[in-house]
């Protein structure tokens, strides 16, 4: 299997001055004490051509640092990054041409012109004749579904119709690699799975490899086929995601609120178990191995008298704790 | 190639996007108005009351020159130092990086594409203006005006681009860069003759716009009078010794600020 990136004994560093309220400011000034953090320690891996891989983690866990290291943006403190063959701090522009970004938080869109002025320039940016201009735009809009807003000035699109026409600006090039930094970030159930389909459709029929940043348990569950896992700066985990699904992405949380306050906290049918027995609220797990949403909702609601129900994902701060604990456990 | 037909793309975009949104026009044109032709009535009264003619200048060379600055300053080639800080302020600076392109061109042909359009209708409309109510002074009917305000309006372009470039990329280091930027523009002001006309200065004063970075990046107001017959190249090469000299400092500048790169995130 071709291997794209290859990471060795990465490590990022940021040093920042701090005020030392025993010195005076002028020293503050000219001699600050500096705060070392290592954002990124010491991590390796290889990701092969066509994977799909989530690269996933809480808030400061070295996920974003990671990824701008490997588009060349910031400068690894030491160990090396080969993709595609380059060195990113040394060749970033001409690794440019062979990936794609995307930060789910940045536009890279032209604001006050349509999807297809974008698609236009960025088509120049990469030095494609007019004519690959045209073809590839017309494959894109088909693609991404975007004819009927291709029209309008992009900042009147909602934030899915955005969040496509990002996704399909940073595939102009027809690059190798598109590596996303949390693509779904405020997008509603729809756009996610919209975006995730599409995402899923470039993978299977150009053979693009996917590395993508996310906090989305759903992220992971219907598009990756590999999760690596970093915590404060380290790899924690790095597994296939079909083996990570044995243990939370088949689990759904459900939140049973009633207006009279639960008294009793019956025995709950096979494939479900509490999380929280509080007189105003319940939490219940569903292990989608042994029951499915539906079927769970139906039992619950045959039990309980309840005024308003929640059907959602474990958040990444439990699956990380989650595989803490089970590692623990195992050891 | 890739680099003008880039430039050529950015500027052509931006002057569709104003032309679709007309209302940054009428703001520039009605500024225009305001600054430019208050401080035109006033310098009328004041000419008139010293029998027409002030240091050895006429109204009408005074008049063209105070216009020169004004038309100039609607390209907002100096709000490329508050576009750069916002990048580095946003993080938006990482979308731009990840690109197969110069950071600091794309910045510049993005700023020369905001503000053309609004320089050439203003330019165009205020020369007609200024035409028909004042006439122009001799030295604009000579030969050589025409081809080295040409000249010296691209000079005035680079070196403004490169003066706030500097004062942008400062924000790799100090974020704010607010302060250093009014510093810098209240030098070029000054010394580029937007409040007095350069050939109004003090000796020194003159001196002072003649040899600084600050007026050379507005040699434009210069084109008008007397003295650029004799000494236009002179000033054409203090224009690129500061482009050249600032241009290698800027390049320098941001070689670091690269490495300085940290964005928020994990």
């Amino acid at each position: 299997m071709e291997q794209l990136i290859n990471i060795k004994n990465l490590t990022k560093k940021f040093n920042f001055p701090v005020k030392n309220t025993s010195k005076n400011w002028l020293k503050n000034l000219v001699r600050p004490d500096t705060k070392e953090v290592v954002a990124v320690d010491n991590i390796s891996f290889s990701v092969n051509k066509g994977e799909r891989i989530a690269f996933i983690g809480p808030n400061g866990a070295g996920k974003s640092t990671t990824i701008k290291m490997l588009t060349g943006i910031i400068f690894p403190t030491s160990g090396s990054i080969d993709i595609l063959g380059f060195d990113p701090t040394e060749d970033r522009k001409k690794l440019a041409y062979q990936i794609g970004t995307v930060f789910g938080q940045r536009s890279q869109l032209l604001p006050n012109l349509p999807i297809t002025d974008s698609l236009e320039f960025f088509g120049v940016m990469y030095d494609l004749s007019d004519q690959q201009i045209k073809k590839r735009s017309q494959e894109l809009i088909e693609i991404f579904e975007l004819s009927s807003f291709i029209d309008q000035p992009v900042r009147k699109l909602s934030l899915g119709q955005r969040m496509r026409a990002e996704v399909a600006v940073s595939l102009i090039h027809q690059p190798k690699i598109i590596l996303l930094d949390e693509p779904t970030i405020g997008l509603d159930v729809v756009a996610k799975k919209s975006l995730r389909d599409l995402l899923m459709k470039v993978n299977k029929e150009d053979g693009v490899t996917i590395f993508l940043t996310s906090h989305d348990v759903g992220d992971i569950e219907s598009l990756c086929d590999r999760t690596i896992i970093i915590d404060n700066g380290q790899i924690i985990k790095d597994l296939a995601t079909r083996d990570l699904a044995q243990t939370f992405i088949f689990e759904k949380y459900i939140d049973l609120v009633s207006d009279n306050k639960f008294t009793n906290f019956f025995q709950l049918p096979k494939g479900l178990r509490y999380t929280t027995k509080a007189p105003n609220q319940i939490t219940v797990v569903v292990d989608l191995q042994q029951i499915s949403v539906k079927e769970a909702i139906k039992k619950l609601l045959d039990i309980f008298d309840v005024s308003d129900i929640d059907v959602y994902d474990a958040d990444m701060e439990t699956v990380i704790r989650y595989i803490y604990e089970r590692d623990k456990a195992s050891q | 190639m890739k680099e003008i037909r880039l430039a050529n793309k950015i500027i052509t975009k931006l002057v569709k996007d104003h032309v679709h949104y007309p209302d940054r026009l009428i703001a520039d044109t009605f500024s225009m108005l305001a600054r430019c032709g208050v401080l035109l009535v006033l310098y009328w009264y004041v000419f008139r009351l010293n029998g027409g003619v002030v240091n050895g200048v006429t109204f009408v060379v005074t008049a063209w020159s105070i216009f020169f600055y004004f038309s100039f300053s609607t390209l907002r080639l100096r709000d490329v130092s508050r576009s750069i800080m916002h990048d580095v302020q946003t993080g938006s600076v990482e979308v731009l990086f990840n690109k197969p392109i110069s950071y600091l061109l794309y910045r510049f042909w993005w700023q020369i594409g905001f503000g053309l359009y609004s320089f050439l209708v203003v330019t165009i409309f205020g020369v007609l203006i200024l035409y028909f109510l004042i006439g122009v002074p001799e030295s604009m009917t000579l030969t050589l005006f025409l081809p080295t305000y040409l000249v010296t309006l691209i000079g005035a372009s680079f070196l403004s681009l490169i003066l706030y470039g500097i004062v942008g990329l400062l924000a790799f280091w100090i974020e704010d860069v607010n302060p250093v930027f009014w510093m810098v523009d209240k030098a070029v002001m000054i010394l580029g003759g937007s409040y007095l006309a350069v050939a109004l200065f003090p000796k020194f004063l003159y001196q002072a716009a003649l040899y600084s970075p600050f007026g050379a990046s507005l040699f434009v107001t210069h084109t008008v009078y007397d003295s650029w017959q004799s000494n236009w190249y002179i000033l054409l090469a203090w224009q690129f010794f500061w482009i050249v000299f600032l241009g290698t400092v800027m390049h320098f500048l941001f070689v670091r600020a690269q490495k300085k790169v940290s964005i928020n995130g994990g």
